[in-house]
């Protein structure tokens, strides 16, 4: 029904704003004066009492949700150089950038895994099979988190790494554009590289010199039997492991004349390792954005393009669910850091090790004990498994978690873990404690969600999916400057 | 003016039922300002402007009591066969301003107008000038200057007016017969750009034209009798501008980009009108009935719903039916109109493409996914007097008038979702109430006239400042301002103002 307010009249904003009752004594006496006047003729039509307005219909209510979270299409990425994505692909599957030359970026970000591994925890050089099938070396740990998907990380996420080391805009504040990233402090005193302003570019940095995932121990010795370098280098001098990566890149004169396509202004002699992260980042900021999913569509004011039920998930998801609370904005998360109590699993990281403490060991502040980068949802069906140690195999089994996060950390299902993983979980009453001492407000009380809303929840998911997300084959090349086995190849 | 849109659910499913009516009752001012030959339709208590109530009129402030007591001044421009009333060739020049409050809009017209008789024949013609004022908008938000956001403020937009008629009178038969033509073309129509709420900025353009052919007969003991047929056709494009934002991954920051949505709005409108007034014998009394028949066809109707719909049809059928007492005695005047009016409104989506029916059929494109069906039953009352005062030597009067209109609307709305499968239904009601002044000076070779009305009871939307702190609110989910079945259609309450002061003497 439609209502007229006069100044001064409270007003609030609850999905419809409530407004004050217009029907007034003048309005009544005009209605009895019609009806007094022409009782005859509006006989058959009695003036009713005001009946309650319809329910709002589905997308009314989703798209005012979808405006209150800041949840906006997506704009396409700049274009790149065609020359600097090249190189970057280059680089990306080139094993040469490994100690040992045995793992390469996309070994953890593969394509044909949508730009992650598909295990709970990486396994990095030293490990044996591709995916599911993957093993460690022997004596190698597990990487202590998931490889993260690389779906979308162009896309300009505020945080970076599960801890969310690397941020855009600072620890809490956004700087002027251009102006360097300022790291969070780092575990394991690692130097940031300085002058990158780019959070992704600086991203490359970091997997070179983890000895876990591409540097390698001291004393390894590479696929040909050949000492690794790289692992010699103390792990407080992380420019001589950068500059030792670019010697072997730049020994090879495919690759010269690759960077010098991709920079044609840059002397050889000042090509550094910057300019190899900046071609990896443009290489996946170009191959894997992917933000054409049916969510975008209806976006883009097509009504059609979501299905009854992800609708219903949808108003779920930023409504009664409180899922937009912490993944909001175009991206659907990557914007904050959340204690989403998350059962404790694998080698552990940092000084909390067994445990993994996350943005509470990086910056040092109890209250963001256990609380890791809120991850993007967009293409979440495709990077399974889910949260920062892959604790949860699948999506519906990581929704069910939010229904009661205490009682799904006690209740922690530990069999849907590969057999090598299982003992590594720490479903000790003191460790869930602590994990749930500092859980979001927002995941505090169990949520009233029947299963029907837990897969409408799902479907809604499975709507942030870009349908050319599900192959990425084509991204692999046939071959690699250094002459190294790419992807599958022994 | 009145807005209905319904909520879509999809482009093809999308409703808009009622924008059109904005139209007909903006030009009903014009068009038939008294005796309903064009009937407006309203389906939300939306204030109109004045803007095309700028005719010279001599009862307007008796609440434009028309049925039993004629408007030797309006008439003319309601059936020209009723110019034939005029005696010798007079000008005629009334200009009229009006504003609604909290700068809701507002606009002035100078229209000039002369009719001339010379024997049988008579005959008309008239310019009007008109500028209005765009509406301040609580919600708006103005960003940086640059081509892509048209700066929106205090501008300006201009209308022209043109009339012109020609009728014969058989007066041993003591019937006229005439033709008019009368034409538009419009930079706004006030109070639309505030219909596209969260836009940047709405540009107008349209045309319209309004062809009539009346016939009065007149007996010699003053009872008369008048028919008019009547063609209209509307036709406006709004260009209107969205600020829509995207996150752009460059900046890493959310920036608006434009969408202009044109919206075009048509409708044709033929009617008939009749009219019979009779004295009561004996008295200073008289009674007259009016029977008015309107059919409006909708092949456009403006999109103000978020989504863009490509065809919205509809159609309607509306009536007419009053009766109305005049006395006028001794320098007094009284009078009294009432009518009922029942109409019938049916607007319908059309899907865009195949889609699957609740029923399980599919739905060819073009057929209908949301029908909807209006019934009114409003009621209108006009009650105004007045009073006359000769001076001495009998050659000069001066008067005044005031008056009271009550509009009372009532309606209901069934809406059928052929895809969901669903029915709603709604109904609504208000009033309006019109009080009028006015005072008059008669001279032996110039009459001077002013009158003022003022209308309570409607509103518009997004107007009110103390609107700002849900202006982020209204601009993420902007057409739902007028998504009323959605959810309660909030309107700020304005007062729509008017004043004109005409003039008009005896050209020879």
């Amino acid at each position: 029904m439609s209502r007229i307010t006069r100044p001064g009249q409270p007003r609030m904003v609850l999905g419809v704003r409530h407004v004050a009752r217009r029907r007034s004594t003048a309005t009544r006496l005009g209605r009895c004066m019609a009806i007094a006047v022409f009782a005859a003729a509006c006989g058959d039509t009695p003036i009713e009492p005001d009946i309650p307005p319809p329910p709002p219909t589905l997308d009314a209510v989703l798209r005012q949700q979808i405006g209150q979270w800041g949840v906006v299409p997506i704009l396409p990425v700049p274009s790149q150089s065609p020359a600097l994505v090249q190189l970057g692909q280059s680089l990306m599957f080139d094993k040469l950038l490994s100690g040992n030359r045995d793992v390469s970026c996309a070994t953890c970000h593969d394509p044909a895994r949508q730009g992650a591994d598909g295990l709970s925890l990486a396994i990095g050089t030293g490990g044996t099979g591709e995916g599911a099938a993957r093993v460690t070396g022997t004596g190698r740990p597990f990487v202590s988190r998931n490889a993260t998907s690389l779906l979308n990380v162009g896309l300009g996420p505020t945080y970076l790494f599960w801890d969310a080391r690397l941020s855009q805009h600072g620890v809490f504040g956004p700087p002027p554009l251009g102006v360097p990233v300022a790291p969070l402090p780092p575990p394991g005193g690692f130097t940031h590289p300085q002058n990158v302003a780019d959070a992704l570019v600086s991203q490359a940095f970091v997997p070179v010199l983890s000895r876990e995932e591409m540097r390698g121990r001291a004393g390894d010795v590479d696929r040909f039997g050949n000492p690794n370098e790289l692992a010699l280098i103390p792990d407080d001098k992380p420019e001589e492991v950068w500059r030792a990566v670019m010697r072997r890149v730049l020994a090879v004169p495919e690759y010269v004349t690759r960077f010098q396509a991709a920079f044609p202004s840059v002397p050889v002699q000042s090509f550094s390792f910057e300019h190899a992260a900046r071609a990896i980042a443009a290489f996946e900021t170009t191959a894997y954005t992917k933000a054409a999913s049916p969510f975008d569509r209806y976006l883009a004011r097509d009504d059609n393009a979501l299905t009854p039920a992800a609708k219903r998930g949808a108003t779920l998801f930023f409504g009664e669910a409180r899922c937009a609370s912490c993944h909001f904005g175009a991206l659907l998360g990557g914007q904050r850091f959340a204690n989403a109590g998350v059962p404790q699993l694998g080698p552990g990281s940092g000084k909390g090790a067994p445990l993994d403490r996350g943005v509470g060991d990086v910056i040092g502040q109890p209250h963001y004990q256990f609380a890791f980068r809120v991850p993007t949802l967009r293409n979440v069906e495709l990077t399974a498994p889910y949260m920062h140690n892959g604790a949860y195999a699948t999506l519906d089994a990581a929704v069910d978690h939010y229904r009661d996060v205490p009682k799904a950390l006690r209740e922690y299902d530990v069999s849907q873990l590969s057999p090598a993983l299982r003992a590594s979980y720490h479903g000790d009453e003191k460790t869930i404690s602590a994990v749930l001492a500092n859980l979001d407000f927002a995941l505090r009380r169990p949520l009233p969600l029947t299963d029907a809303d837990v897969s409408d929840l799902v479907a809604f998911l499975r709507s942030l999916t870009d349908p050319s997300a599900r192959d990425l084959s084509g991204l692999v090349p046939a071959s690699v400057p250094s002459g190294l086995p790419v992807g599958r190849q022994p | 003016m009145t807005v209905r849109v319904l909520p879509s659910r999809h482009p093809a499913r999308a409703v808009v039922a009622g924008a059109f009516f904005q139209i007909f009752v903006a030009l009903a001012g014009l068009a038939a300002p008294l005796a309903g030959q064009i009937i407006s339709v309203k389906t939300v208590p939306i204030a109109q402007g004045d803007q095309f109530d700028f005719f010279p009129s001599r009862n307007q402030g008796m609440a434009s009591v028309s049925i039993a007591i004629a408007d030797t001044l309006l008439d003319p421009f309601s059936n020209p066969a009723k110019a034939s009333r005029i005696k010798g060739s007079h000008f005629f020049g009334s200009p009229t301003f009006f504003s609604v409050s909290s700068n809701a809009g507002g606009g002035r017209t100078l229209p000039i107008t002369a009719l001339a008789r010379s024997g049988a024949l008579f005959g008309g013609a008239g310019l009007a000038f008109q500028e209005i004022d765009a509406a301040q908008r609580a919600d708006f938000q103005q960003f940086a200057p640059s081509p892509d956001f048209p700066t929106v403020g205090n501008e300006k937009h201009h209308n022209r007016y043109g009339f012109a008629m020609l009728g014969r009178a058989f007066s041993s038969a003591g019937v006229s017969v005439a033709a008019s033509l009368f034409g538009a073309g419009l930079e706004a129509v006030d109070g639309v750009d505030l219909l596209y709420g969260g836009s940047q900025a709405v540009g107008q353009r349209g045309q319209q034209m309004d062809v009539r052919i009346g016939a009065l007969k007149e007996w010699s003991d003053a009872r008369s009798l008048e028919a008019v047929v009547v063609h209209n056709r509307y036709r406006s494009v709004h260009d209107v501008t969205y600020a829509d934002w995207f996150w752009d991954p460059a900046t890493r920051t959310t920036v608006p980009r434009p969408r202009v949505e044109h919206n075009l709005d048509r409708t044709n409108t033929s009617g008939v009108h009749l009219a019979y007034v009779q004295p009561i014998a004996g008295s200073a009394w008289r009674v007259g009935g009016l029977l008015t028949a309107n059919r409006l066809t909708h092949p456009k109707i403006p999109n103000y719903e978020i989504m863009n719909i490509p065809r919205d049809p509809g159609h309607s059928e509306a009536l007419n039916v009053g009766v109305g007492v005049s006395k006028m005695q001794a320098g007094s005047t009284f009078g009294l109109d009432m009518i009922y009016e029942p109409i019938r409104t049916a607007t319908w989506a059309e899907a865009a493409g195949p889609i699957q029916g609740a029923s399980g059929a599919m739905i060819p494109s073009g057929g209908k996914t949301i029908e909807n069906r209006f019934r009114f039953s409003n009621a209108l009352v006009r009650i105004g007097v007045g009073q006359e005062v000769k001076s001495a030597d009998g050659k000069s009067d001066a008067g005044f008038q005031i008056g009271l209109a009550m509009r009372a609307i009532n309606y209901r709305l069934r809406q059928d979702d052929n895809v969901a499968g669903s029915v709603r239904h709604l109904n609504e009601q208000w009033t309006e109430w019109t009080p009028t002044w006015g005072t008059s000076f008669r001279l032996p070779h110039l009459e001077l006239r002013y009158r003022g009305r003022l209308t309570t009871g409607t509103g518009r939307p997004g107007v009110s400042r103390s609107d700002r702190f849900i202006a982020g609110d209204r601009a993420a989910s902007a057409p739902s301002i007028v998504a009323a079945p959605s959810g309660p259609l909030t309107l700020d309450e304005v007062r729509v103002t008017t004043h004109q002061l005409s003039i008009s003497f005896p050209i020879r």
